[in-house]
């Protein structure tokens, strides 16, 4: 079944994937079905792109799919209607090369049985890569989210913060071009937070990678992010899209702040309690 | 390293009061055993002195050493087959639901049956030889090591498989290092089971379908009244699986769990 007008159609497609956005997910529509209930819409329509090279960041309430998009742009679940490209290539097509997509999910999956190092090499164990090489990655990647002394440590013996670390170190070690992070550093501590913050954007720049996470907080997509999606439960929709244009660093800087109180007053939730100056 | 030296450090006092503690069970267990051989005939309690001469005595002739052998060796041969049938068959009963539910059944029925029914059926269909300890272990190992496989399957986290999935590891890598480090510590308590199980059995089945073996030996001592040597031959293979379950089996539980939370005080 050879057919002429099909090679062109495929020439011009892949001319166009050297510009195509990093990820686009194109009127998205989900439901789960609930043994013995009704089916629940969790995602209506929702369409935005990831431009390459950029961070974007997904905001929203508990429940209202975020998680699921992140599935979806990792291959994990399909969606009902609507597709899911990568790098423009249609995930349905099973075209896609996954060993450059790094996925953070929200909850840690440290493997108990392994070390935080032997976790971390578990990211390259698909390919053939010779086990002394993984464990010199796994340890690099170790020291970069600042666990250097506990990498032979077992996941029961660390805690919260530092397994979530390691899930990090996890998704960075195979170099990643695409990264898909779940809540982040919603377990790290202000302080560790901001480190890692600090970190991310270093790497981010250095590999020019895309960046696609999940956040709940307000601030953190702003010092982060490129570009928000602001999403709405209920079925999950795209509230509103919003550009962040403060150059870095961001954090501290008075634009920030500002753009900060200000999606908070126009998204309604409550502005915090005015400090008081001495 | 240092907070390990420090575990192992507290460590050591504990393991050499349970060592204390144990000689002196042993100690009093042995004195109880010699003031009832004081006031009992000598047929239905030799006293300790007359039974460690038999030890030697057997040991020295080879008569002990060989049968010892003859009987592990039956008992490792039924218990390896066990593994050999009952890990795949775990395996596929626990990813299948319609063949797990199908022959759930089975398990219980067979775990019901006992081992000496098992060796007149043995007697029946391999006659007096070394087939029919084997069978017996491997009956009465099977059903243990299939439930236990089968139960492992279940107990392996569908987060675990989802995160092999986005790392798009191959089905066999997802078997080698998901599946399987899941299910080996319910390997474990199956096969040690199984093990001590498929000992005891195999005893039973050599005491009235073998030539040779252990069983036979106490067997034919018992038929002679030669009580010393029934208690060498109880003793030799009680010392027997106490070796086995401390320099082997208890060094590499914690070798292969060392991973997990210690949950003792
Ligand atoms: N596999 C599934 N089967 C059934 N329902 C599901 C499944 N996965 C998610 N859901 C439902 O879909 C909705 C969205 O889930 P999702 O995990 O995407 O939310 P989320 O936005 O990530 O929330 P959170 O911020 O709390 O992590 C929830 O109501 C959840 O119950
Ligand atoms: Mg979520």
């Amino acid at each position: 079944m050879h057919d002429e007008r099909l090679d062109v159609r495929v020439t011009g497609e892949s001319a166009a994937r050297e510009t195509a956005p990093a990820i686009t997910f194109d009127a998205i529509s989900k439901s789960f079905t609930r043994p013995g209930g009704k089916p629940l819409e969790v995602l209506r329509r929702v369409g935005f792109v990831v431009p390459r090279g950029t961070v974007v960041a997904i905001l929203g309430p508990s429940g209202c799919g975020k998680s699921t998009l992140l599935n979806m742009a990792a291959g994990l679940i399909a969606p009902d209607a609507g597709s899911v490209a990568v790098m423009g290539r249609d995930i349905a097509a099973g075209t896609v090369d996954w060993s450059r997509v790094g996925y953070m999910f929200q909850d840690d999956r440290l493997l108990p049985w392994r070390s935080a190092r032997q976790n971390v090499a578990l990211a390259l164990e698909a390919g053939t890569m010779p086990s002394r090489e993984r464990i010199a990655r796994a340890d690099a990647a170790i020291d970069l989210v600042e666990l250097a002394g506990f990498a032979g440590a077992y996941p029961h013996e660390l805690s919260g913060g530092m397994r979530s670390r390691v899930a990090l170190a996890r998704s960075l070690v195979g170099e990643p071009t695409i990264l898909l992070m779940d809540e982040p550093f919603s377990r790290l501590d202000a302080q560790t937070r901001s480190a890692m913050h600090r970190e991310l954007l270093r790497i981010q720049a250095l590999r020019q990678m895309t960046i696609l996470f999940v956040t709940h907080e307000i601030e953190e997509a702003v010092v982060l992010a490129d570009q928000i999606v602001v999403m709405a439960p209920r079925p999950g929709r795209i509230r509103t899209e919003v550009a962040v244009t403060i150059p870095q660093p961001r954090i501290g800087a008075a634009a920030t702040t500002a753009l900060v109180n200000e999606l908070r007053q126009s998204l309604g939730e409550a502005e915090p309690a005015p400090e008081n100056h001495p | 390293m240092s907070e390990a030296e420090a575990i192992a450090a507290s460590r050591v006092p504990a393991g050499l009061k349970t060592a204390l503690q144990r000689c002196a069970l042993a100690a009093i267990l042995l004195v109880v055993w010699w003031l009832v051989s004081l006031v009992t005939p000598a047929y239905v309690m030799p006293n300790p002195i007359r039974v460690w001469q038999r030890i030697v005595q057997l040991t020295a002739s080879g008569d002990l050493p060989s049968n010892l052998l003859v009987t592990l060796l039956r008992v490792i041969a039924g218990f390896l087959i066990a593994v050999v049938i009952g890990v795949p068959a775990g395996l596929v009963l626990g990813s299948n639901r319609t063949l797990g539910n199908f022959f759930e059944p089975v398990l219980p029925v067979l775990n019901t049956v006992s081992s000496a029914i098992w060796a007149i059926f043995a007697i029946i269909w391999f006659g007096l030889t070394p087939l029919t300890p084997i069978f017996v272990v491997l009956m009465t190992a099977l059903p243990l090591i299939v439930t236990n496989v089968w139960q492992g399957t279940q107990a392996v986290n569908a987060d675990f498989v989802e995160l092999a999935r986005a790392l798009r590891f191959s089905r066999a890598k997802t078997l080698r290092k998901i599946y399987l480090p899941s299910i080996l510590p319910y390997f474990f308590s199956g096969a040690r089971l199984a093990f001590g199980f498929g000992w005891r059995v195999s005893l039973v089945a050599e005491t009235i379908g073998s030539s040779s073996g252990v069983g036979y030996r106490m067997r034919q001592a018992s038929d002679l009244i030669q009580t010393d040597q029934v208690f060498a031959w109880t003793i030799v293979q009680i010392a027997m699986m106490l070796v086995i379950e401390i320099l082997l089996l208890q060094p590499l539980e914690r070798r292969l769990f060392r991973w997990r939370r210690d949950v003792r005080s």
